[in-house]
């Protein structure tokens, strides 16, 4: 195996030169001739492969952040999250309906915001694939997919947020929802202390991606999810 | 082409990445209702199932992931397949040493694949020929 | 030439849901072949009704593209120790989906 991480190296301070790849690798050799073979046969076209690269490109945590951050403020928008969460997703910019017109096939429309409060916490997983909400917080990340968090977060929640670093009191109920349908969920954090008559943009910049799942906790002066980083041998290209 | 003794470390190998197996079988008749229902265990319900605390991390996305996962959400905007469609295939159908073993989009794409020639969209001959075709085109570069 | 709308999706609904939330409710232990999203350590625990959330294809149908009747889908609670009897903390609670075939009336 080429893997090559670096446990301890946090992911965020030093950036390692990419692998040089020569050889093309066996999925991308089977992913460049199922996509050809399907625009040849019609099946979609080229235009429609670019369009929801678009999309797929366009999404990320940062939409899921400024609704936390907007919720906070504003106790009539955090009514409207929590009575239609796809509905009041449109006020902050976020259509689900895209990038077809209705939604993108795997995310659904059934978008559902778990609150916090001092004595909740919400967890979410999917243990039976990685069901995730895309259009809100982009592609899930890699440890979200794995047989290990799936295996164990629905069993043993505590050890497994422990391992994140997050350890709560046993008088906080932990829930964990399995997102093993239709629905999709995003946790709506509790509101720490320390941010009163902080702007919504302040605030959007402590509400990470690992907070809306549940695996981390935000407070003033955490602003980046700290995680082990693997490597792409040819990444993305923006 | 492989030489002969490339292919016989890959005979090796394919037996090396067997699942492993905790009770014995082999045309085992005797099967009763435990061992019928543990046999038909989706691979994909691992909720509960035992495993070491591992470490969470990130993975920088590969462009054939992105394409990959394009590839198959745009499949579904066309009406070839749904994503239940795609989840059955990729996180059941190819079986627990593909399940585990290989990599998340490798999953999808291969899903895909099987899909198309499933539903005779593709030949299985056309494919494989599609495939030696990128293969030898990428080498030459 | 490629279709430019949705994959159909049949309309009849099984009508009203037969449940609502705060009904009690058991997971069946249906028979597994080929295809299930009812995860095995939900099933035969009884649970809560948290929410009756959209009507939709079940999955059994749907992973093989076949248009089934749309059925009635159910967010339910469980109590962690329900689920795993030497769980050691008594508040923590599970969530997870479930359609309406998968579900039968508890009451104990």
């Amino acid at each position: 195996m080429s893997h090559t991480h670096n446990p301890g190296d946090g992911g965020a301070g030093e950036r390692h030169a990419a692998p040089m790849v020569e050889e093309i690798t066996d999925f991308e050799v089977l992913e460049i001739a199922v996509r050809e073979l399907a625009i040849e046969h019609g099946l979609f076209t080229a235009e429609d492969h670019r369009r929801f690269t678009e999309w797929a490109e366009s999404v990320g945590p940062a939409a899921g952040s400024r609704l936390v951050a907007k919720a906070w403020i504003d106790p009539a928008f955090k009514a409207r999250v929590m009575e239609d969460a796809v509905k009041a997703c449109k006020e902050i910019g976020i259509d689900w309906a895209e990038p077809t017109g209705f939604g993108t096939p795997s995310d659904y429309m059934n978008l559902r915001v778990l609150e916090d409060t001092p004595t909740l916490h919400h967890v979410i997983v999917c243990t039976l694939c990685s069901c995730y909400p895309r259009p809100l917080l982009g592609m899930s990340p890699e440890w979200y997919r794995t047989t290990n968090y799936r295996r164990r977060l629905v069993r043993w929640p505590r050890e497994v947020l422990a391992e994140f670093g997050l350890v709560l009191p046993p008088e906080v109920e932990i829930r964990v929802e399995d997102s093993n349908q239709k629905c999709r969920f995003m946790v709506l954090p509790v509101r720490p202390e320390g941010t009163e008559n902080w702007t919504e943009k302040r605030l959007a910049e402590i509400v990470t991606r690992d907070c809306m799942i549940g695996v981390a906790l935000p407070r003033p002066g955490r602003t980046a999810d700290v995680h082990p980083v693997q490597k792409a041998g040819r990444p993305v290209q923006r | 082409m492989s030489a002969r003794r490339d292919l016989r470390q890959q005979q090796e190998l394919i037996g090396a990445i067997q699942p492993a197996l905790h009770v014995s079988q082999n045309w085992n008749y005797a099967v009763d209702g435990a061992l019928y229902k543990a046999y038909m265990h989706p691979p994909h319900d691992v909720g509960g199932q035992f495993d070491a605390p591992g470490v969470y991390e990130e993975k920088e996305e590969e462009q054939w992931e992105l394409n990959t996962y394009v590839t198959c959400e745009v499949l579904g905007w066309r009406g070839v397949w749904n994503s239940e469609e795609r989840r059955r295939r990729a996180d059941n159908d190819l079986g627990y040493s593909l399940y585990l073993g290989i990599p998340y989009y490798g999953r999808w794409i291969l899903a895909a694949a099987r899909m198309l020639v499933d539903k005779n969209h593709i030949s299985l001959a056309e494919l494989i020929e599609k495939v030696a075709e990128v293969k030898s085109r990428h080498a030459k570069k | 030439m490629p279709k430019s709308k949705p994959p159909e999706k049949a309309q009849k609904s099984s009508g009203k849901a037969r449940f609502k939330p705060g009904d009690r409710v058991r997971v069946k232990d249906l028979p597994n072949l080929f295809y299930s999203r009812t995860q095995i350590y939900v099933r035969g625990v009884v649970g809560t009704i948290a929410a009756c959330t959209y009507q939709d294809i079940i999955p059994e149908d749907e992973a093989f593209n076949r248009d089934g009747r749309l059925e009635q889908y159910y967010i339910v609670r469980f109590r962690q120790k329900d689920l795993w009897p030497e769980y050691p903390f008594e508040n923590d609670t599970l969530q997870t989906e479930s359609p309406e075939r998968w579900l039968e009336p508890a009451n104990n």
